[in-house]
């Protein structure tokens, strides 16, 4: 990940659009690969109802910690919010989770 | 209510052949529009109006960093009444019709061969050949609501709502499938269909070319009404102010 | 190979380090790279142009030719290893060949002013860069470059409307800032020092690093302090003391730092404009 340009408290704090856009993508692929494998986990074990969803959220939470435990004390650094970090491209990544977690289940589960 | 039984062939031949056969086509039409794919032909016209605007824009947001006058004397230069470039230029609003240009005709036909024509035929082929199954089950519950999206095929009047037909197995893969889509390819992809549905939606607005007459006039105003605020007013003051702390 | 790429992506222009790298594993078994194989034939080139070695560079070109006959990115190359012979007429014969077919290739349009420059017509290069900003007015290149070929005319307010201009597509660069600065500077006058103090206060506020705008700070101030005390202006006068005795320190420590050089702000004291 490539670090921002970031500058004096009192300014406006300037981005590198470049990195910025680099740093989305990196996080989005994280996210991916997050809701494949939490959801054929969740397959696997066969959570259903609640349960599947409570993990996703569960996954989802861990994947921000560590993401913050990567960018340690210096986050602003790297993402513009951490809130945002946490919560965009949660529905678009819920949408890959049931699928997997739907796949996983039938494959194991339904027959 | 009783639990259904599957028979394990329909894993076997139904259930992960739709799966196979969904993401390999994505990767195939990503490649195929990869070679169909023609660089589009601009006109200098084109991109001399889109660069006099991003300039114009820029010059409202950092105008701010140039000393009054030559701020003033740019805007001059975009707006003057008898010689500024957003009102000498005359550009001749472009709204043709795709019809009638060949280039964009066949732009539209490359774009519906690999996007419309491959989504219908599969799916029309997954149909037809698996038609009937049902698949698998949603592990967490439904309201009936969705029985015709997930069932579709399978007309059970009694059936739990959970269980998902092929058909829509299907498409819930062409939809689920477009995030590792991005993973396996790259962004920038063109397998996601998805995408394309959306902007078939939002209709016609964005493949209209940009109206230059239009857009000269919203920038002429927006420039004329940004007022000229010296941003570096402070910098000597801020700069010993720094290293004090 | 991965190195290349490395080099390709972040722009580097290790010349020698690729050319060393093409002789030594690459160019008996260039066919065995699959999609890479064009882009590395292009990087060698550039290379070899840079290091002089036109018949390496005349080898990779008729590969690339062979693979794209007729295409305009072989046929810019084709310009530049023209251009690199100083064959300086059929080079641009080439690219007015190009600009025919593809009149947006802002490419073989810059290449068309660096070979009235390498030239040395400076006036005409500035023609043609003109003429050529007039129809992409976002290129920070070209205004950067018109900004330095209006330098060497000495034309300074003309170089201080691009340096300008390149302060709008980039304000947060502070070697822009810098830049403009020195011009003010260079021009002078009492309006201009001013004007110059503040941007060189920006540009250190970009980057406190910048040692070259400290010791222009510490040269505008020191000019300003002598033209307030002539005309009186006592609390302007002051400020600018301050601020030039901030520039003074910060050399001092800079230098103190890093070695034991003569002290900078004296010698540059010696240059400074006297008038």
């Amino acid at each position: 990940m490539s670090s921002l340009k970031a500058k004096d408290k009192s300014e406006p704090v300037a981005y590198s659009e470049a990195a910025l856009r680099n740093n989305a993508v990196v996080v989005e692929y994280c996210r991916t690969s997050m809701a494949a494998l939490s959801g054929s986990t969740a397959g696997v074990l066969g959570l259903t109802g609640i349960y599947g969803f409570a993990f996703y959220v569960f996954a989802v939470v861990i994947l921000w910690v560590m993401f913050m435990l990567k960018s340690g004390s210096n986050w602003s650094k790297y993402y513009v919010s951490r809130q945002s970090l946490l919560t965009n491209g949660f529905f678009g990544a819920l949408f890959t989770y049931v699928l997997f977690w739907t796949f996983i289940y039938g494959m194991v589960h339904v027959y | 209510m009783v639990e259904l039984l599957l028979d394990p062939n329909i894993r076997l031949w139904v259930f992960l052949p739709i799966v196979i056969i969904t993401f390999l086509v994505g990767i195939v039409r990503h490649y195929v529009s990869i070679i169909l794919s023609s660089q589009k032909k601009i006109e200098l016209l084109q991109v001399q109006d889109s660069q006099v605007m991003i300039r114009a824009r820029l010059l409202r947001e950092n105008g701010k960093y140039l000393p009054r006058q030559s701020f003033a004397m740019r805007r001059h230069w975009f707006n003057n009444e008898e010689t500024g470039y957003f009102k000498t230029q005359k550009r001749t609003a472009t709204s043709q019709n795709p019809m009638t240009d060949p280039g964009m005709m066949t732009d539209m036909l490359k774009g519906n061969v690999t996007n419309v024509l491959p989504m219908i035929v599969i799916g029309g082929w997954i149909n037809w050949m698996f038609s009937g199954f049902l698949t698998t089950k949603v592990p967490f519950p439904l309201t009936i609501r969705f029985k015709p999206m997930l069932q579709r095929g399978v007309e059970l009047t009694y059936l739990d709502a959970s269980w998902v037909s092929s058909a829509s197995w299907y498409f819930l893969n062409v939809f689920g499938l477009r995030t590792i889509y991005a993973l396996v390819l790259g962004e920038n992809n063109a397998a996601d269909q998805s995408k394309i549905m959306q902007e078939q939606m939002s209709g016609a607005a964005m493949a209209m070319p940009p109206d230059p007459k239009a857009a000269f006039k919203a920038e002429w105003e927006a420039l004329e009404i940004t007022e000229h605020k010296w941003a570096l007013a402070t910098a000597e003051s801020d700069l010993l102010n720094s290293s004090e702390e | 190979m991965e190195q290349l790429r490395q080099w390709r992506e972040s722009n580097e222009r290790k010349s020698e380090e690729i050319i060393e790298i093409w002789e030594k594993s690459l160019c008996n078994n260039i066919d065995k790279l699959a999609n890479d194989k064009h882009l590395i034939l292009e990087q060698v080139i550039y290379a070899a142009l840079d290091c002089h070695m036109y018949r390496v560079a005349t080898v990779c070109l008729l590969m690339l030719s062979n693979d794209f006959p007729g295409s305009l990115r072989v046929m810019k190359l084709k310009a530049t290893l023209l251009e690199a012979k100083e064959k300086y007429d059929e080079a641009l014969a080439v690219l007015d060949t190009i600009i025919k077919t593809d009149e947006t290739n802002t490419g073989a349009r810059k290449r068309r002013v660096a070979i009235l420059k390498a030239q040395g017509l400076i006036p005409e290069a500035i023609k043609e860069l003109v003429d050529y900003l007039k129809k992409f007015m976002s290129d920070v290149e070209g205004w950067q470059e018109l900004c330095s070929l209006y330098l060497q005319v000495q034309d300074y307010s003309r170089a201080v409307y691009c340096a300008e201009e390149l302060l709008i597509h980039q304000p947060h660069n502070h070697l822009h800032h810098q830049r403009l600065a020195e011009i003010r500077y260079t021009m002078g006058g009492l309006e201009n020092m001013e004007l110059a103090k503040t941007y060189y206060c920006h540009a250190l506020k970009l980057n406190p690093e910048n040692t070259r705008a400290l010791l222009g700070l510490f040269l505008v101030t020191n000019n300003l302090l002598s033209q307030y005390k002539s005309s009186g202006n006592s609390a302007k006068r002051k400020e600018t003391f301050r601020l030039c005795q901030w520039a003074q320190a910060r050399t001092a420590q800079r230098t103190a730092k890093e070695s034991a050089a003569p002290p900078l702000d004296q010698m540059m004291l010696n240059l400074a404009i006297t008038d």
